[in-house]
């Protein structure tokens, strides 16, 4: 009964989620770049975060072919079929995460070449992308190991990653009335709301998981009833 | 009404009647030819509730061999089930089962009840004759009458009724249509059923079902020997008769089961493993071994 049939299609399947959930350790890159960038207002580098957005959107067109591919040609069902599904939706997720890091490479040059700076909110941001960066991390894994208990947990991480986000508005509203800091420090809160989308996506990611597991879809966290608690996914 | 067609029909032994409550029982089994010439080309209204096959506890044995182990499933009317599972498995068995076509192998058995609107196909006093009226049957191969016309094909079972040579040629009418053949040979229906491409004969046996009114059609691979689009053309029909008939499927093509059916069985090693609708079946089943099978990781 345990045959070996179908496997250059399993083969194919299980390359192209690696394919796939690489496209986090692009991100995770990307990311690094910017929040290097904003620590030392390099806009080399957050240019080059820009120009690399190419390989982030090729992944994302390769992958949604050979999904095509396999939709057209595998007929998968079942889990198969859950997990192409998935990797569709957590390919979108990838593609805007790298977006995002684009939109914050691009405010870098605005800010000037030695802008004032404000410590509190360079650590502020700091500590947010370092807590992304393991959102995403802990995503990928979770994804990998069909993980639904890690990937609820990405909504705890998560609100540490809003909350920061809501210290940056608080440290913008302190920074005082010299105009160019607080141009700068206006940037810097468009740059906290970037990062934050990037966590929202990697709890996405998350959901997706989730469905894999179980079949159902629900999203972790409704943003439009919040404090309820929609962790109740069964199975 | 001739008295031929009431030796064919069923009768019904005094304790389902009882059981049964307020209808005749005659109103409830299968309905005799005559009863039926009115409404044969009106489906019934929506909520048709007739024909609805339920298999209880049923085994099929080949001698010594147990071949279908204590089953419960239902063919709901209206509705097409598909029964898939790997060679071997029961799963035609189990559809000769309800024609009672299995036990016409010697040393073959069944045990269990097959319920038909909730009287059982293999009471004492039932004939098998109606019980094949009733309950109507394609196979893998098209199997017309060799030396017959398309014409006779289909009137086969209905001069056996002894109905009026009008009324048989409406219902050949009928049954042609429903098959969607009529457009094809109503200019040749003296020509040997024979002649037609092997799709056509597919669908000529299944006029040849529908022409006496059954009121479930058992389908055992309808479309294995035949070409992608005569296939095709064997789905839509399917789709278009589950508005007259109950359908049960046996099928290969797991992709076919997932395109025709409601509801989905998977059998394996005789046993009934998982049923459901064929959408939960295809995205999320229940069971691990009818996920490795739709999935095929073995089978």
């Amino acid at each position: 009964m345990e045959g070996q049939t179908r496997v250059e299609f399993r083969d194919t399947l299980a390359n192209l989620e690696e394919r796939g959930l690489d496209g986090l350790n692009l991100v995770i890159t990307a990311l690094d770049r910017v929040v290097e960038s904003i620590q030392s207002s390099d806009i080399e580098l957050a240019q080059i975060v820009v120009a690399n957005d190419d390989v982030i959107d090729g992944r994302y067109l390769e992958v949604h072919q050979a999904i095509l591919t396999l939709l057209a040609t595998q007929a998968p069902v079942a889990t198969d079929l859950r997990l192409i599904a998935a990797l569709l939706h957590i390919m979108k997720n990838i593609e805007r995460m790298g977006d995002q890091c684009v939109n914050i490479a691009k405010m870098i040059p605005l800010a000037g070449n030695d802008p004032p700076k404000d410590q509190r909110m360079v650590d502020n941001l700091t500590t947010m992308g370092e807590q992304v960066r393991s959102l995403i991390t802990q995503a990928r894994k979770a994804f990998h190991d069909r993980d639904v208990e890690a990937a609820r947990d990405l909504v705890r991480q998560d609100d540490i990653v809003d909350n920061l986000n809501k210290e940056c508005f608080r440290i913008a509203l302190e920074v005082g009335d010299d105009p160019d800091m607080r141009e700068w420090a206006m940037t810097m809160m468009l740059v906290s709301r970037a990062i934050e989308r990037i966590g929202d996506n990697a709890v996405d990611i998350g959901e997706q998981v989730a469905f894999i597991v179980t079949g159902l879809f629900r999203e972790f966290e409704d943003a439009s009833h919040p404090g309820e608690d929609v962790n109740d996914i069964p199975g | 009404m001739n008295p031929k067609t009431d030796e064919l029909d069923v009768t019904i032994d005094p304790e389902n009647a009882e059981r049964g409550g307020t209808s005749p029982p005659d109103a409830r089994g299968f309905r005799p030819p005559a009863a039926t010439a009115a409404p044969a080309s009106t489906p019934g209204p929506a909520g048709n509730e007739v024909g609805r096959v339920e298999l209880k506890d049923l085994s099929a044995f080949y001698g010594s061999n147990h071949a279908v182990r204590g089953i419960d499933v239902t063919f709901e009317p209206n509705r097409v089930t598909a029964i898939i599972g790997p060679s071997g498995c029961g799963k035609s068995t189990m559809v000769r089962c309800v024609n009672r076509m299995h036990e016409e192998i010697p040393g073959a058995r069944s045990e269990g009840q097959i319920l038909l609107d909730g009287i059982d196909l293999k009471g004492p006093r039932v004939d098998v004759v109606a019980v094949r009226r009733a309950v109507g049957m394609v196979f893998q191969k098209p199997n017309p009458f060799p030396t017959m016309s398309v014409y006779d094909n289909v009137a086969a079972g209905l001069k056996l009724t002894g109905a009026p040579r009008k009324t048989i040629e409406a219902k050949v009418e009928d049954a042609l249509k429903g098959a969607g053949l009529w457009d094809e040979v109503s200019d040749r229906l003296d020509s040997p059923g024979m002649g037609l491409s092997g799709g056509q004969q597919q669908r000529l046996c299944i006029a040849r079902a529908l022409a006496v009114d059954p009121e479930v059609l058992l389908m055992d691979e309808p479309c294995s020997s035949l070409d992608p689009i005569a296939t095709l053309r064997i789905e839509e029909l399917i789709s278009q008769l589950k508005e007259r008939v109950t359908i049960a499927i046996v099928t290969h093509n797991m992709q076919q089961a997932a395109r025709v059916a409601d509801t989905t069985a998977f059998m394996l090693n005789g046993d009934l493993v998982e049923v459901a609708s064929t959408d939960k079946i295809f995205t999320n089943p229940d069971d691990e071994r009818t996920e490795q099978y739709v999935s095929g990781k073995f089978g």
